[in-house]
């Protein structure tokens, strides 16, 4: 046996000091999410934030709920970028691939665990889901489509596409050789095979992207059929749930594929390329979800109904203002930063060599501007209380622009030309958005969205929901730190001999 | 098959929430579970200014939201009209409660003994009572129609949704839920509104009636006559507002 | 499991594509085929008793599994509630079992005016002590006892055979209740009650401060009247509220007259001023009923006739029209003259209606709508549809019987206790005297049957007399028709000098009463209850009162005891109730009656002549074969067998147990109507439409040297005079009044489940006023009341919340908010108003009664 590698590609079973603390940190992370659930059951959900609708004006679906919806979204990423790579040919994404699948494996599992949190009766969920499941529901959706099937295909297109790598594994001895046996199931890489394989995950790609249309949309079906909910039920909801679960995503992964590029040290294998095109998808997906906001925000105003208008204004001026202005701030800058690799190699070295005193100035000269707008509309905001009178909206509106801008051009050189700084920037941004839009969605249709004259609701989450969603992250971290150690995150090269 | 509903006359009712002490008392509900909500309301400014009042039961929907959207029926529709609840099958999702226009849902967020109003585990009194709530019902724990399910209430599990029963285990019985029984001034009628000659048919054919949220299309059988609904206009005086 | 074609099944098995197209896209609902279930067998009981929260007992029907009761509901058959209940007799199943009772008696560890501190003790220890104590006073001075009572359920057992057997001073509640319109009424036409309508025949009502959907009513603590009023209501009444607050009748009036609080006498007056007016009064039954004829000379005194025999005043004189000269009033067929001036032995003479007539002219709408607040044409548009529907001449048969008809009257009661209460209530029964609808068919009402009351003659002749006066200073130089007023009482034993007063008493009991909680002002019986050396509470909780003063706690039943006879009239139907025990007597507590027999017994006064049997017996009626033996103790249902089968019920006390109430049937128009007694309102008329007597009084208390404070009021026809509260300095801009809710009215006892309703203590405000003041709904406001005489300030923080149904002038906060100091419910609650109300000169009017009316300044805490 000469030819023996020494050690398994993309450090496989090794154990670094590194490697350990990140472990150590996960566990305990997850050990308060699962303290926090251990109170939660023994205390009941009076331990959370949530309450109900109307004389206790609560919300019952918070935190929770959202992060349900968040995950599952994730979800979309992976299967999809491997559905593509497979119908597209995309060959150059293929190293993307696998942690793709990982991911939507991962997000999925995270979302069911959400759900279980969520019930009042965690036990009997588990049965009663299965034993009772009512097609009547939407829910059912998520759980048949989503939950089941989703997860199910994926992890066997995870499966089937691992297969050669697990053979190539079990040849080297140790520890995982068995495990990498089973997988392998015999699979020998001959022609005939391959040429199987190929069809087969031909195949479940074209089943796969239809049946990832439809799970996203039974999500949005979720809220978007409720008509006792202002500001759920609605068209939009289906086809925006897609976009933004397709957003964050393709976000996450970008960010995975940058860790892993930097861990792996796979510079070559993760070309920035890759991230090149990544960082476009992403741009498209963002720019679709911002006309379906755009549009859902017009119908909301325009002519809406009182109870939506009371909800739009809690959104636009009130309660959470805020978290919608900053989701809308932090997609706008990812659209931004995302086309800068758009503009033209000598235009983008132009631009900010020949015009930065010029851009500069007007920049400083519309941030002036706004901020002596601003000053006069003080004491119009004041005596406004806290809804923004029209100028105030304008003040804002200017001074964000000029914000913009002065970023964008400043920033220009900077990130002109790193398409996987701008991509996981871009990445991080827009899963933060995704997050707060996903509570956007479910908490105030709940707290403004009574239609008989309940007083206002009021939702804040506690700590301990606070800890299970953290522990259920850390705890996705985990299980994909454990799979990148047992088997390779990237296809294995075939210079690798079998 | 008898068609249960129930009409509330506006033009009768007193605000005094009656209704709603006597519900809790009769299904024994958690405090801040109010089954039963009466709203007392003002519009218009002093000195042209109207108060009025608003009982409020769970609708019973024919198309109920809440029914269509629980995930294990849990929430089903009798034959006769009743929306039920099975506390035996819920899982507390709580999506009947977000699906639900009229906010009559109560999820158990704690147990049901630490949310008794008082201490009845209290030696002096559990000596004479055994322990446990001293006004405890025990018809609430059995199944009730043909299915055989556990739909009255129960002992109010922890984790579990709950709403207004129309008195289940009473209608069932040939009595009329309690709220009705209670009310001081016959402001709330319960009936079969398949029977030409029932009372609430009668009322409802002389005099001019709504329902609430009509345009939700939940078609409810709660039905008002006298008074009108409430507008964008009309203020919640006297609110109750607990949190569990 | 039966189940139907869209069967359940389908739903479970739908995971099934076609399945969850048709329930997804259909979005139908599948149903189940209900059946009656068999419920488990268990051993229920129904037993009728009856309720033992509010003052109008209504009947309840305890339902019992396995020996432990779960609910009362309503009992169908007790008139007064006719099965139904309000939120409190529902909820005071909690009561029952409450572990915050007083669960043994208690004696107390530590000193008096602080939270006590308590020591379990065995009954016998707690009597002992009590009676001793007790008998210790009776023989140096019986005054140096005290029993006072909040609301008293056996009459005969308590207020008499106890207070008689023991020489006990009785002091109870009515001065804060009403009492101020009992006198008025007693003094006018000498029936015993306030206002309330004839509700099967009227037609229009002045729901008079009338709070409908929370409280009151006259005679009846709440759920009666409402039932009667939207009967009446559908029937076509039309009804008018005149109240500072829209809240108290809601959507029931159908027209507010948001009147400024404490002038409803200028509103009355003037109501009679434009009737007069208009023309429409009734001149038949003013003529034959009232003393409206009788000359009145410039000395406000009546023209009498030469006295016959030993009485020692002759008759009034009236000027027959027909004859032209002067007869006694009673002279059979005559036409006495209501208006004129005549000239009778050298004497200017005026019939009192002229008088009455010039009086009320003053009161001009202009003058009114100046003093009430209320518009002008709302004042007119009133009287015009009073006038209208008086249907004045219009008659109604009855029984065979052709009675006045006039469907007009007033409903009033609680808004009796103002500074002007005793006349302003006359004035607002003046307005039914003028429209002849006093004791007519659908007119105006005060009792539930026409009896004459004794004050009808004992306040005409009361007998001032000098100092020493008794502890609430009966026939005094000060109050002389007088109420009993605590607060006069708690005044007097801090400075008994001021008031010729020679003594203070040592001993009180305290029956089902928390005067520190419930009573106005809180201050004033702090410092006077100090002075009680000794104090024993009856109560089944430990009141704020108890805590501080009480140095013996006897815990008493709530419901589950043997108590009555109570009324079960709902002024239509006659009946009689017996409160029945559902459960034993919970922990070691009594029932009240055993309480009183135990205690007569430790201090020898149970047995023989003038002891408590022996007054037990004259108090039921009780006579041989029925009659109490005065040398055996009796069981308490043995007391109430006697009586029952004393008052022909054969079955007894059984009965009761069985069917809960005796419903004696319809009450005859004969004993109904004033018009239908024989002879004519029970014998008590004339009716007082001039108070000569109040004059009389008037005179006497100048004589006697008396502060006008005291003897301004009393006069023959009501005058409006701006309230003494209106001295105090302008900052104290707001009337603060007090109001009922219907989750704690006439509770005595702290009931979770109406807690939870109303948890906290607010005080009700106009916007516009709120916000001149920078206050927003639910801001915690200060509350600063004003004295106007002593210059006192008393101040509570409170909960602001807005309503746009309240006079921007006026502010209004609800009572019996943290008068049980123990309880987990009660604690922070927030204040009662009773902590800002003031008693005694300038807020207790002059018949002794108390007025819930105070200058307040509201800012921003």
């Amino acid at each position: 046996m000469a030819t023996r590698i020494e050690r398994l590609p993309y450090g496989i079973g090794r154990w670094s000091a590194g490697w350990t603390i990140l472990l150590g940190v996960l566990l305990a992370i997850i050990t308060v999410g699962v303290y926090a659930y251990y109170q939660q059951l023994a205390l009941g959900e009076v331990v959370t934030g949530l309450r109900d609708i109307g004389t206790m004006g609560g919300a019952p679906w918070g935190l929770y709920v959202s992060f349900v919806v968040y995950f599952v979204g994730v979800s979309f990423a992976g299967i999809t970028v491997a559905a593509m790579i497979r119908l597209f040919r995309l060959k150059h994404l293929r190293p993307v691939a696998r942690m793709a699948e990982v991911l939507t494996v991962i997000a999925l599992i995270l979302g069911a665990f959400s759900i279980i949190a969520d019930v009042g009766q965690p036990l009997r969920a588990v049965v009663n889901l299965f034993r009772y499941a009512r097609p009547g529901s939407p829910f059912f959706g998520t759980f048949t489509l989503v939950m089941s099937g989703y997860l199910f295909g994926s992890l066997v297109y995870l499966y089937l596409d691992g297969r050669r790598d697990a053979a190539l594994l079990s040849k080297q001895p140790g520890r995982l050789q068995s495990f990498y046996r089973l997988w392998a199931a015999g699979y020998r890489g001959t022609p005939s095979e391959r040429e199987r394989h190929s069809r087969a995950s031909f195949w479940l790609a074209i089943a796969i992207l239809p049946l990832l249309v439809a799970a996203h949309s039974t999500l949005g079906f979720v809220f978007g059929l409720q008509v006792g909910r202002p500001g759920w039920f609605g068209g939009l909801q289906a086809p925006g749930f897609v976009a933004l679960a397709g957003v964050s995503g393709v976000g996450l992964l970008i960010i995975i594929a940058a860790i892993v590029r930097r861990v792996l040290g796979a510079q070559d294998q993760l070309g920035r390329n890759i991230f090149r095109w990544l960082g476009s998808f992403l741009l498209v997906l963002t720019l679709a979800y911002l006309y379906f906001m755009i549009v859902d925000l017009l119908t909301s105003t325009y002519a809406a109904h009182h109870h939506e208008v009371r909800i739009t204004t809690a959104l636009l001026k009130g309660e959470y203002a805020w978290l919608y202005w900053g989701v809308v701030a932090a997609l706008l800058t990812s659209v931004s930063i995302l086309t800068v690799q758009y503009i033209p190699a000598p235009a983008g070295v132009r631009l900010p060599a020949a015009w930065p005193r010029f851009v500069r100035v007007a920049g400083v000269a519309l941030l002036a501007d706004g901020m002596l707008t601003a000053s006069q509309a003080i004491p119009a905001i004041k005596q406004s209380g806290f809804a923004f009178s029209p100028q105030v909206v304008a003040v804002l509106i200017v001074l964000f622009i000029a914000l913009l801008a002065v970023f964008w051009v400043g920033l220009l050189p900077l990130i002109r030309g790193k398409p996987i700084m701008t991509a996981v920037i871009a990445g991080v941004l827009v899963n933060l958005a995704a997050i707060g839009k996903r509570y956007l969605i479910v908490v105030p249709s709940q707290t403004y969205g009574t239609l008989l004259p309940y007083s206002t609701g009021s939702y804040s989450p506690t700590w301990v929901e606070y800890s299970i969603v953290l522990g259920l992250v850390a705890f996705g971290i985990l299980l994909f730190v454990l799979f990148m150690k047992v088997f390779p995150i990237m296809e294995v090269e075939d210079s690798m001999p079998l | 098959m008898a068609q249960y509903g129930m009409v509330i006359d506006l033009d009768r009712c007193t605000g005094c929430r009656a209704c709603m002490v006597a519900c809790k008392v009769e299904n024994n509900t958690p405090q801040a579970n109010f089954w039963m909500y009466v709203f007392r309301f003002e519009e218009g400014e002093f000195p042209n200014t109207r108060v009025s009042f608003m009982p409020r039961p769970c609708m019973h929907c024919d198309n109920a939201p809440c029914v269509k959207v629980c995930p294990v029926g849990a929430r089903f529709k009798r034959e006769d009209g009743l929306t039920a609840t099975d506390w035996d099958r819920c899982i507390g999702c709580r999506y009947c409660e977000v699906a639900c226009p009229y906010g009559v849902n109560y999820f158990n967020w704690k147990d049901p003994e630490a949310n008794y109003y008082l201490n009845w585990d209290d030696p002096g009194v559990s000596e004479i009572t055994g322990g446990g709530l001293p006004y405890a019902n025990p018809a609430l724990e059995l199944a009730y129609g043909s299915e055989n399910r556990r739909t009255a209430g129960g002992g109010h599990l922890k984790g579990v949704v709950e709403k207004c029963t129309f008195c289940v285990h009473r209608v069932e019985k040939g009595l009329q839920p309690a709220c009705v029984e209670a009310c001081p001034t016959n402001a709330m009628h319960f009936g079969d509104l398949d029977d030409p000659d029932s009372e609430i048919s009668q009322m409802l054919r002389k005099r001019a009636s709504f329902r609430l949220l009509e345009d939700a299309g939940t078609q409810p059988r709660v039905h008002y006559v006298g008074g009108q609904p409430p507008t964008t206009e009309t203020r919640q005086i006297e609110e109750v507002k607990v949190r569990a | 499991m039966a189940i139907n074609r869209r069967g359940f099944l389908k739903g479970s098995a739908g995971v099934a594509g076609g399945a969850l197209a048709a329930s997804f896209l259909l979005g139908e609902l599948e149903t189940l085929a209900p059946a009656s279930s068999e419920a488990a067998a268990l051993s229920e009981k129904w037993i009728p008793t009856t309720c033992w929260i509010g003052k109008q007992d209504c009947g309840l029907m305890a339902r019992t599994v396995n020996g432990r009761v779960v609910s009362f509901e309503g009992h169908p058959d007790h008139p007064r509630n006719l099965g139904k209940l309000c939120p409190k007799g529902a909820g005071q199943i909690t009561a029952l079992y409450d572990p915050n009772r007083v669960k043994a008696p208690l004696i107390r560890t530590n000193e008096k005016g602080v939270p006590g501190t308590w020591r379990q003790v065995s009954w016998d220890e707690a009597l002992e002590l009590a009676a001793v104590k007790i008998n210790e006073v009776r023989e140096r001075d019986p005054r140096l006892l005290v029993w006072q009572k909040g609301r008293s359920k056996a009459k005969a057992l308590y207020d008499k055979a106890f207070v008689k057997a023991s020489g006990a001073t009785k002091m109870g509640h009515g001065a804060y209740c009403s009492d101020a319109g009992y006198r008025a009424l007693e003094y006018t036409i000498g029936q015993h009650g306030v206002l309330h309508p004839d509700f099967r025949h009227t037609r229009y009502l002045l729901s008079w401060g009338w709070n409908v959907t929370n409280a009151g009513g006259n005679k009846l603590c709440w759920l009666t009247w409402p039932q009667q009023l939207v009967q009446a209501k559908e029937r076509g009444m039309k009804m008018v509220s005149i109240d500072p607050r829209l809240r108290s009748a809601a959507h029931f009036a159908d027209e507010w007259l948001p009147i400024r609080p404490g002038t409803d006498l200028a509103m009355a007056l003037g109501l009679c001023n434009l009737l007069i007016e208009r023309g429409t009064v009734d001149r038949s039954y003013l003529r034959r009923f009232t003393n409206a004829p009788f000359l009145v000379q410039e000395d406000g005194r009546f023209l009498r006739a030469e006295p016959e025999g030993e009485d020692e005043q002759g008759k009034a004189l009236v000027w027959d029209e027909a004859l032209g000269r002067t007869v006694p009033y009673d002279t059979e067929a005559i036409s006495p003259a209501l208006e004129g001036t005549f000239t009778v032995r050298g004497v200017k003479v005026k019939p009192a209606f002229e008088v009455f007539k010039e009086h009320v002219a003053e009161y001009t709408p202009a003058f009114v709508s100046q003093v009430t607040g209320v518009p002008q044409q709302q004042v007119a548009q009133v009287a015009r549809e009073l006038g209208e529907n008086a249907m004045i001449g219009s008659t109604m048969e009855i029984d065979g019987m052709q009675l006045p008809y006039r469907p007009v009257a007033i409903m009033a009661y609680h808004m009796a206790q103002q500074e002007l209460g005793f006349q302003a209530l006359r004035a607002m029964l003046m307005i039914s005297m003028l429209l002849g609808a006093v004791g007519a068919v659908g007119g105006q009402r005060c009792d539930f049957t026409w009896k004459a009351h004794k004050n009808w003659a004992k306040l005409d002749e009361i007998k001032i007399k000098e100092p020493p006066y008794n502890l609430y200073l009966k026939d005094s130089k000060f109050y002389p028709i007088n109420s009993a007023l605590p607060g006069i009482a708690a005044k007097v034993m801090m400075t008994p000098e001021k008031y010729g007063v020679d003594y203070v008493p040592e001993v009180l009991i305290l029956h089902h009463t928390n005067p520190l909680g419930s009573f106005p002002d809180r201050e004033a019986f702090i410092q006077a209850y100090k002075r009680f050396k000794f104090v024993v509470a009856i109560d089944p909780w430990l009141s704020l009162t108890a805590d501080l003063f009480a140095d013996v706690v006897l815990p008493a039943a709530t419901i589950e005891k043997y108590e009555g006879p109570l009324s079960a009239t709902d002024q239509y139907v006659d009946a009689t109730a017996l409160r029945i025990p559902p459960m034993n007597p919970l922990f070691e507590s009594k029932g009240d009656i055993d309480i009183y027999l135990d205690l007569c017994e430790k201090a020898g006064i149970l047995y023989g002549e003038g002891g408590y049997l022996d007054h037990a017996n004259k108090a039921l009626k009780l006579e041989d074969p029925y009659a109490l033996p005065l040398d055996r103790r009796p069981t308490v249902r043995e007391i109430y067998e006697r009586w029952a089968q004393a008052s022909g019920i054969e079955d007894g006390v059984a009965f009761f147990e069985k069917s809960g109430v005796k419903v004696k049937g319809p009450v005859s128009a004969r004993k109904y109507y004033g018009y239908a007694t024989d002879p004519p309102f029970a014998g008590a008329y004339p009716h007082r439409l001039y108070g000569e007597s109040l004059l009389g009084y008037q005179q006497q208390m100048q004589a006697m040297g008396v502060d006008k404070l005291y003897w301004q009021d009393y006069t023959p026809l009501p005058v409006w005079r701006p309230m003494t509260l209106e001295r105090s300095p302008q900052e104290y801009d707001l009337y603060l009044m007090s109001h009922k809710l219907i989750e704690f009215k006439q509770s005595r006892t702290p009931l979770p489940l109406t807690v939870e309703l109303a948890p906290r203590q607010f005080m009700e405000i106009n916007p516009k006023t709120a916000k001149a003041r920078r206050i927003d709904d639910g801001d915690e406001v200060w509350v600063e009341s004003h004295n106007a005489l002593s210059g006192d300030t008393r101040r509570v923080k409170v909960t602001a919340s807005y309503r746009e149904s309240i006079r921007p002038d006026t502010v209004s906060m609800p009572h019996h908010f943290g008068e049980y100091v123990k309880h987990p419910w009660i604690k922070g609650q927030g204040p009662s108003p009773n902590s800002l109300f003031f008693t005694g000169e300038g807020y207790v009017s002059n018949t002794a009664d108390q007025t819930y009316l105070v200058k307040v300044q509201v800012t921003k805490a």
